[in-house]
């Protein structure tokens, strides 16, 4: 949840200025508040903040109490802002600390490229492996990564895409990955939920199989098993929180972290980031190619469902694995793709405040294309508001970039780069699932939606 | 050369109060190169000072005098002047806060000294404790510097999204109003003629 330090904001209202939803409250010059209804926990309103608790300023309650407030460790140095997302770590601390939980953790693709520089390293930095063995120093009892089950994600997503097109289900398809574009989705287009893809987001299609697979893999209780996710969303741990989020027979994420936060935990157990040498991922739930890292990226979930949707459809590879026309910055996109007999049009919208249009030509009817992405953070979730915060705006802008080319660089040097081809994948639905949008995936991987229109 | 000192000032009238400019002005001045919060382990110290109230919002910063009372009240001859700055040698400062008394803006303030990231001990002066003497933390004097060898000039005025803050150099601000004003008269002077 985002609130707003009532003792630290100076009213500026520039939060309100990238909140995508008009969810910041208040007169200007006057303390401001988020109005929880309508906001989407996107967290940009945490990135550009700018005022911060002052040690010349004796009015204000002292620095521990805030952290207690923000649930934040109190090892914690970094200064503190006005507006800020309630903070998670503490109980991850508790469970690496309890000998009766089997720790296992997730970390979303963009994670790896921002983690770095929590740690005096440079924007944008690629540090998968060093991540990975930050974690197992953690004391984290299985490594996993996200990007696996965005792989998953996109066999699941792409056969879906594949029915709603050949068999005339609604359209144009939404990507439903993205949590705060859920949400409102939920409370703004109720009537348009029809179009969300019914596939979970990679963190609760992870969280799913985290007490099934991946405990029947290492022949541990699902009761004893406790689900981390790393996160460079402060939304997430919103979706893990939804009821309808226990297809496991648990809690299926029980606990959600953001990128800065983590670094908060790696500096509080005092492991010095920046000397590790790179190690692996677990297996089999850590496995993945580059289609499911540029899933933090803008376009990124598009490209990949196109890599596999494209071979899976005509049967021959893909000529070409880098779609360059549907990356790109904030705004939308349209393209269009043949594959084999069938014109493919595909929307992008990256930053939520610039959907509305798009969802009113689909309402209107006069949308033409059969799928469309959207992330809510300005160039998706490389830009979360759960990311390292730069102190300053151009930097902000830099780090975007950087993370973002980062993202495409781990991409290219993945020995696999389409979800279908990852062996992990191959072989959790020879032993597991079956097949994509079989029984068993329906019941851990996909879900409905809950209109949320505020009565007038 | 007679060249008067440049100083910074912000526009009331465009200022939002958001601190852009303080955060900006105390990440040029760390001694280690800091570009996100969580890389800071020391408390953001500015130079200059917002100042909010019911009738003006707007950041206060030195206006580097051409007779610095700071300079002139410092026992230890801790302030000088380099290239048109008012400049404190933070080394030298003894911490007596003669000039905060003397400074009419209160641009001058005593902040905890960082070095590294660490706090700076004094010398020699101790404070009785349970466990003994213990060293002093050091405080000393700090102050607008105008950015003194920050590529792209005053970091405040660089990085403040609404462009409220300017260097104004006292020279030209003369020959700019003079040209302003001899266009004006020019104006009327022909609207009178026709
Ligand atoms: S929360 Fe921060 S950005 Fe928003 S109005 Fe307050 S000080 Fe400004
Ligand atoms: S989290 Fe996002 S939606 Fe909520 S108030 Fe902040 S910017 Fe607006
Ligand atoms: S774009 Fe990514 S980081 Fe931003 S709200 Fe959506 S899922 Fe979270
Ligand atoms: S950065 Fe600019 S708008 Fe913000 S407080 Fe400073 S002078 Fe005012």
């Amino acid at each position: 949840m985002i609130y707003i330090d009532q003792e630290l904001c100076t009213g500026c209202r520039s939060c309100a200025d990238v909140c995508p939803v008009d969810a910041i409250v208040g007169e200007f010059g006057q303390p401001q508040s988020v109005d929880q209804e309508l906001c989407v926990m996107c967290g940009q309103c945490v990135q550009v903040c700018s005022s911060y608790a002052s040690i010349l300023d004796e009015g204000i309650a002292p620095r521990e109490q805030k952290l207690a407030e923000r649930a934040m460790l109190p090892s914690v140095k970094e200064p503190l802002f006005a507006a800020y997302n309630q903070g998670k770590a503490l109980k991850v601390k508790e469970a690496l600390a309890d000998p009766d939980k089997y720790v296992m953790v997730q970390v979303a693709p963009a994670v790896r490229v921002a983690i770095a520089e929590e740690f005096g390293m440079p924007l944008g930095s690629l540090a998968p492996g060093q991540m990975a063995a930050a974690l197992r120093r953690l004391g984290f009892d299985r490594i996993y990564s996200t990007d696996f089950t965005a792989d998953l994600t996109i066999m699941e997503e792409g056969h879906e895409l594949i029915e709603r097109v050949t068999k005339g289900g609604t359209l144009p398809m939404f990507t439903s990955c993205c949590p705060a574009w859920v949400k409102y989705l939920e409370q703004t287009y109720p009537e348009l939920l029809p179009h969300l893809s019914s596939c979970k987001s990679p963190q609760q299609m992870a969280g799913a199989l985290f007490k099934t697979y991946g405990a029947k893999v290492d022949k541990v209780d699902p009761a004893k098993v406790y689900s981390v996710s790393v996160m460079p969303c402060t939304c997430k741990d919103f979706e893990a929180n939804r009821p309808e989020m226990k297809a496991s027979g648990h809690q299926d994420v029980d606990v959600v972290i953001t990128t800065r936060e983590l670094a908060h935990l790696i500096k509080d157990a005092g492991i010095d980031f920046a000397s590790l040498t790179e190690e692996e991922y677990d297996r089999p739930l850590g496995l993945y190619t580059g289609a499911g890292t540029i899933f933090g990226a803008t376009g990124g979930v598009m490209e990949a469902a196109l890599r596999t949707a494209y071979e899976v459809i005509t049967k021959k590879p893909i000529p070409e694995l880098d779609l360059e026309y549907v990356r790109g910055g904030e705004g939308v996109r349209y393209a269009t793709v043949q594959v084999g007999d069938l014109e493919l049009k595909v929307c992008v919208v990256s930053g939520l405040k610039h959907v509305a249009p798009v969802l009113e030509q689909v309402k209107a009817g006069t949308a033409d294309f059969h799928f469309m992405e959207v992330m809510t953070c300005p160039v998706g979730c490389v830009s979360g508001g759960g990311q390292p915060k730069a102190l300053l705006p151009k930097d902000r802008i830099c780090a975007r970039t950087a993370r973002t080319a980062s993202t495409y660089k781990h991409d290219g040097e993945l020995r696999h780069r389409k979800s279908h081809e990852n062996p992990d994948i191959k072989k959790i639905y020879k032993e597991f699932l079956g097949k994509p949008l079989g029984e068993q995936s329906h019941h851990l991987l996909h879900t409905t939606y809950t209109p949320r229109r505020r009565d007038a | 050369m007679c060249a008067l000192n440049a100083f910074v000032v912000a526009d009331p009238n465009k200022c939002i109060g958001c601190k852009v400019c303080e955060v900006a002005c105390a990440v040029v001045h760390s001694d280690v190169p800091v570009k996100t919060v969580g890389q800071m382990t020391t408390p953001i110290i500015p130079r200059l000072y917002l100042v909010k109230t019911a009738e003006v919002t707007m950041p206060v910063q030195c206006r580097h005098c051409e007779d610095a009372p700071c300079a002139n009240a410092c026992p230890v001859g801790a302030i000088t002047q380099r290239d048109g700055i008012i400049y404190v040698d933070q080394e030298a400062c003894v911490g007596c806060k003669t000039c905060m008394l003397a400074c009419p803006f209160g641009a001058m303030e005593m902040v905890p000294y960082y070095r590294n990231g660490e706090r700076v001990k004094q010398l020699r002066l101790t404070e009785e404790t349970g466990e003994g003497p213990v060293l002093q933390d050091a405080f000393v004097a700090s102050k607008c510097d105008r950015c003194i060898g920050v590529e792209g000039g005053p970091a405040c005025v660089a990085n403040c999204p609404k462009e409220a803050l300017r260097v104004v150099r006292p020279d030209e601000l003369r020959r700019t109003r003079n040209l302003e004003a001899a266009l004006a008269v020019l104006e009327s002077v022909k609207n009178v003629i026709g």
